[in-house]
């Protein structure tokens, strides 16, 4: 019973402060400020970020879901097969902890000062200012949590079935795609939907490596904190705009997650 | 009927070139992209631009980045090969960073022959830069910037409540606190309300208060006499002004009130007076963002009761980067030419900007009551100047407002803020091998 | 493993190398856009840099950087800070995850759209929620004080208090964080062998014993994952911090990424500045030490 409550209450909790955000979005500014209760409300807020010259806000949503879609697919691709590696292939001590460690510690690195270097390394490249160079760079801060992660659920996983497939003759490739892969759909969801959403919100590395042709959601929401004074209600509305399409994304790709690796599931 | 017809067409064709006549005839330039900040007054800009595009069939792109990203942007590309911006748009503060490293063009190096019309106000040269002093100065200094938009504050104060409470807008500081004595009614009413948070509003604020009083940070930058003087009795008294004013006339929390909680408590009809940049007037005047619409006048900052009026510059200055070809140097030079005169400054103004001329601010614009703002400008422009000049500017900068904050919020005494303020910048100039030293303590 | 024979065939081939090729693009990538950010990173952090003419000159000064370190007067308030701010955070956030993934483990419908709800917080920009929950937090006009109006409580100053503010942020990124904890302890819940837990109960265990000595240590790997990374995150939090409160009132809110922004950043010491993000990582180990120290003193 108290379990029920206490659910209730996250939910209220989690969700409360969206829907002020919300309610925010179609207020006048004056009635922001004044936290107002009783307004009437606007679409205006909509209207500058969807419509005005100053935010390209459909074209941020287009370049973020691009991005976002192909670095987590990456990053679960080659991150799942370096996990799975590691873990089951016994390599060398020094193999696995100087690879994990090497992650951890990038990982510790804050970004603004990785972000530098990047810079100078895409523009001799001549990516700056590309999807390509967003893409490269979220996989490479969000690979050290994915293989971390899928570790970690596949330690979860009773070793007996693996062996079992062996006996039955199954080559390791098909082990890993028919046996394994299917028992760790939920560990590939939340790694996943984890690293779409870091790709997604990423602020700092989109701020350096592209200009406004290619600008993310993050970075045109924050074009809303003016130099002194935050737009409230076109930065609420831009929150909600740039919630929805993640969700969407996330829904679908969690379907073809799903279906996709339980296929060719073998019992 | 032949001689009709020509003197029509004569007539069309004067009528249809008059028409597209530029502010300035700059002729055919390249394409170019201009590093904007994200400010209240990008909407004059951007107007204003389209209006250049227009006129002169030249095209100008605008690289709109929140204020952080600027600094950003701009370091990356010109510490880089370049080439991304044309021309991009500092905030006073980072110039001299610029200036330094040598990214920049002097503007006498893209044209010999070029200078700035005379009615173009310098803001205390910051656009200038002397390289032996290293400090910013027209005295043998090159023109590397010009100013797109100077800020000062001013004394904002609501005229309807004032004239019920038969309170004149308030010169001097103690008028300042006679004024609250009868209108601050919390937690209804602030009388005054000032910037307190730390680091730049704090410095930014208070340094008006510091300079009235005849008060230094250091004794001479400009010759090089980096002597710290900030802890002198002249400042503790502004300080302790400074945080009477806060305590008595605002609300509680005044170590955490930003630029944003100034406005929002002046909009919202909460606080009746406040200190505040003038390129904030234009949101008391839009319905959609304050419930004061037409109440809200501003004179120039209070001063010291003995002292003089004083006011610190926060400009905006269009610089163009060294690393660029020579076409696109003198096309963002045409189009700063063009920005510069009479009619484009005339137009930036009416889109709501803040024009730099003396002429347009002496214009027919002032009896528009839209720019009753322009008397109250002027004037501080008299006595406003350039402050933390420096390359350690930020540091400085970030020194000073912490301890300033810690004064205000009473983790110390004035005399110990201002003394430990003092040890920090000094320690800040020696390791920057600058001539140095400390003044005598204050009482703690 | 298997017997190794020289494969014949291309599928063959696939599946002898398996073991090289599933790890070597992670490597490989990895290696290639992390190795020079890492060297730049170390050669910074012993030098001054400097810029004239457009060109940049580097000089070897480790002493001189590692006495800005010593001298730097709000540095020892951001290391107290932050240690504070992520261990209330995590801490707070690891309980709370974990026992919403347990109850959510087992409803039997509509785990999904919870899975799905939970997601909201950790979607929201970072700016937003900085600039929303400022709004929230504002003594005059926001939500919070408006609340406590209602119920006859005065105005608290949530922001502008040195007491309060650090707290104030770290309730923030409790919201804002406690999901990503959630999501991977759910993940983890739902993997869990019914089988084992179905014996527990057989056996006659309690609930909290079946909770303490089946559950846990099969959810063990999982938890350490969650809380190494959502610890390392919190040690470089920055976009709620600067915009709640910008380090203040004073430095009560100070943390060492706000402090690292200033100093590397606004102050353009980019020496120094390497040297506090190399201080930032040697902290995260050290806190993370501890916390392993203390969790085998617990688990005893």
């Amino acid at each position: 019973m108290t379990g029920w409550v206490l659910v209730v209450l996250a939910l209220c909790v989690v969700v409360g402060p969206f829907l002020w955000i919300f309610m925010t979005s179609f207020k006048t500014q004056i009635d922001i400020l004044s936290g107002a209760w009783a307004f009437t409300p606007t679409l205006d807020a909509y209207a500058d970020v969807l419509l005005s010259k100053r935010s390209d806000f459909g074209h941020a949503v287009y370049t973020s879901a691009i991005v976002a879609t192909a670095s987590t697919a990456i990053v679960l691709v080659i991150g799942t097969l370096a996990a799975y590696s590691l873990y089951r292939f016994a390599w060398p001590r020094w193999v696995t902890a100087g690879f994990l460690g090497w992650t951890l510690a990038l990982h510790m690195i804050p970004v603004i000062t990785l972000v530098g270097p990047w810079y100078l390394i895409f523009k001799e490249l001549g990516l700056y200012d590309t999807r390509t160079a967003l893409v490269l760079t979220h996989v490479t801060i969000n690979l050290p949590m994915a293989v971390w992660l899928m570790m970690a659920f596949m330690r979860t996983l009773p070793p007996e079935i693996e062996e079992a497939a062996v006996v039955d003759g199954c080559s390791p490739v098909q082990a890993f795609l028919r046996v394994t892969l299917p028992l760790l759909v939920p560990g590939f969801i939340a790694t996943g939907v984890l690293t779409f959403i870091f790709s997604w919100n990423d602020f700092a590395i989109a701020l350096a490596l592209t200009s406004q042709q290619n600008a993310t959601v993050p970075v045109v929401v924050s074009k809303f904190a003016n130099d002194y004074e935050v737009l409230h209600a076109q930065m609420a509305a831009s929150s909600v705009l740039a919630t929805l399409p993640a969700l969407v994304l996330m829904f679908i790709g969690q379907r073809f997650i799903v279906q996709g690796l339980t296929m060719g599931a073998v019992k | 009927m032949s001689r009709i017809t020509t003197f029509v067409a004569a007539f069309a064709l004067c009528a249809a070139a008059h028409a597209a006549t530029p502010f300035v005839d700059v002729g055919k330039q390249e394409p170019i992209t201009i590093l904007t900040p994200s400010t209240p007054w990008l909407p004059a800009f951007t107007k204003i631009v389209e209006t250049y595009e227009e006129q002169t069939g030249n095209k100008v792109k605008l690289d709109v980045n929140p204020f952080g990203a600027v600094l950003e942007k701009a370091r990356n590309d010109l510490r880089g090969s370049g080439g991304a911006y044309d021309a991009v748009l500092l905030d006073t503060q980072w110039t001299i960073e610029m200036y330094e490293g040598g990214f920049l063009s002097p503007f006498a190096d893209i044209d010999s022959a070029f200078t700035p019309p005379k009615e173009l106000l310098t803001y205390d040269d910051s656009g200038y830069w002397n390289e032996q002093k290293r400090w910013r100065t027209s005295k043998g200094g090159k023109l590397m910037a010009f100013t797109v938009l100077g800020n000062v504050p001013v004394w904002y104060y609501r005229t309807d409540v004032l004239k019920d409470a038969g309170v004149a807008p308030p010169k001097t500081i103690p008028e300042v606190l006679a004024s609250c004595a009868k209108l601050n009614k919390p937690p209804s009413t602030y009388g005054a309300v000032l910037r307190g948070e730390r680091g730049n509003p704090i410095r930014y604020e208070w340094q008006q208060w510091m300079l009235s009083r005849g008060a230094t940070v250091v004794r001479d930058a400009e010759n090089g006499d980096f002597t710290v003087t900030i802890n002198s009795p002249q400042s503790k008294a502004a300080l302790d002004d400074y945080i009477e004013v806060a305590k008595k006339c605002g609300p509680p929390n005044p170590g955490a009130v930003g630029q944003g909680d100034v406005i929002q408590l002046l909009s919202t009809g909460k606080a009746v007076q406040g200190q505040l940049v003038l390129a904030a007037w234009a949101n008391f005047q839009d319905p959609k963002k304050s419930a004061v619409v037409g109440k809200i006048a501003v004179v120039p900052l209070p001063r010291a009761a003995d002292g003089k009026t004083a006011a610190v510059i926060g400009n905006w200055n269009y610089a163009i980067p060294k690393g660029i070809s020579p076409a696109k140097k003198k096309s963002a030079l045409a189009f700063a030419k063009w920005l510069m005169s009479y009619d484009a400054q005339y137009a930036f103004a009416k889109a709501g900007g803040i024009p730099n001329r003396t002429d347009v601010l002496a214009s027919d614009l002032t009896k528009d009551p839209n720019f009753s703002w322009m008397p109250a400008y002027l004037e501080t422009l008299k006595t406003a100047r350039q402050e933390l000049g420096y390359a350690e500017g930020a540091q400085v900068e970030q020194a000073l407002g912490l301890r300033l904050n810690q004064a205000l919020i009473g983790e110390m005494s004035s005399g110990k803020a201002l003394n430990q303020a003092a040890q920090d910048i000094k320690d800040i100039f020696e390791k920057n091998k600058r001539k140095t030293g400390l003044g005598p303590p204050l009482p703690e | 493993m298997i017997a190794v024979r020289r494969p014949r065939t291309l599928a063959g081939w696939i599946n002898a190398t398996f073991r090289h090729w599933s790890l070597l693009p992670a490597v490989i990538l990895f290696a290639a856009l992390t190795a020079y950010p890492a060297v730049d990173l170390a050669r910074m952090s012993v030098s001054t840099i400097t810029w004239q003419g457009a060109q940049d000159f580097w000089t070897f000064t480790p002493r001189r950087n590692f006495e800005a370190l010593m001298s730097d007067p709000s540095l020892s308030a951001a290391v107290v800070n932050t240690l504070v701010f992520v261990a209330a955070a995590v801490v707070v956030e690891m309980v709370l995850g974990l026992a919403l993934a347990l109850l959510v483990g087992r409803m039997v419908r509509g785990k999904g759209a919870m899975r799905t709800i939970m997601i909201v917080p950790i979607l929201v920009p970072a700016v937003a929620i900085g600039s929303m929950f400022k709004l929230m937090y504002n003594y005059d006009f926001g939500l919070f004080n408006q609340a406590l109006a209602v119920v006859g409580l005065g105005p608290v100053s949530w922001l502008g208090s040195p007491s309060l503010a650090l707290w104030s942020v770290v309730i923030v990124d409790i919201w804002h964080w406690t999901p990503f904890v959630f999501l991977i302890m759910f993940a983890a819940v739902e993997g869990l062998p019914q089988d084992v837990i179905e014996a527990g109960h057989v056996d006659g265990a309690s609930p909290w014993q079946l909770l303490r000595y089946v559950t846990l240590p099969l959810l063990m790997p999982a938890l350490t994952v969650a809380f190494l990374f959502r610890s390392i995150l919190a040690f470089k939090a920055f976009d709620e911090v600067y915009l709640l409160t910008g380090g203040g009132p004073g430095t009560s809110s100070e943390l060492l990424s706000l402090h690292l922004y200033r100093v590397f950043f606004e102050q353009n010491q980019l020496g120094y500045g390497a040297l506090l993000s190399v201080l930032t990582m040697v902290a995260i180990l050290t806190a993370l030490a501890l916390g392993r120290r203390v969790a085998r003193k617990v688990r005893r």
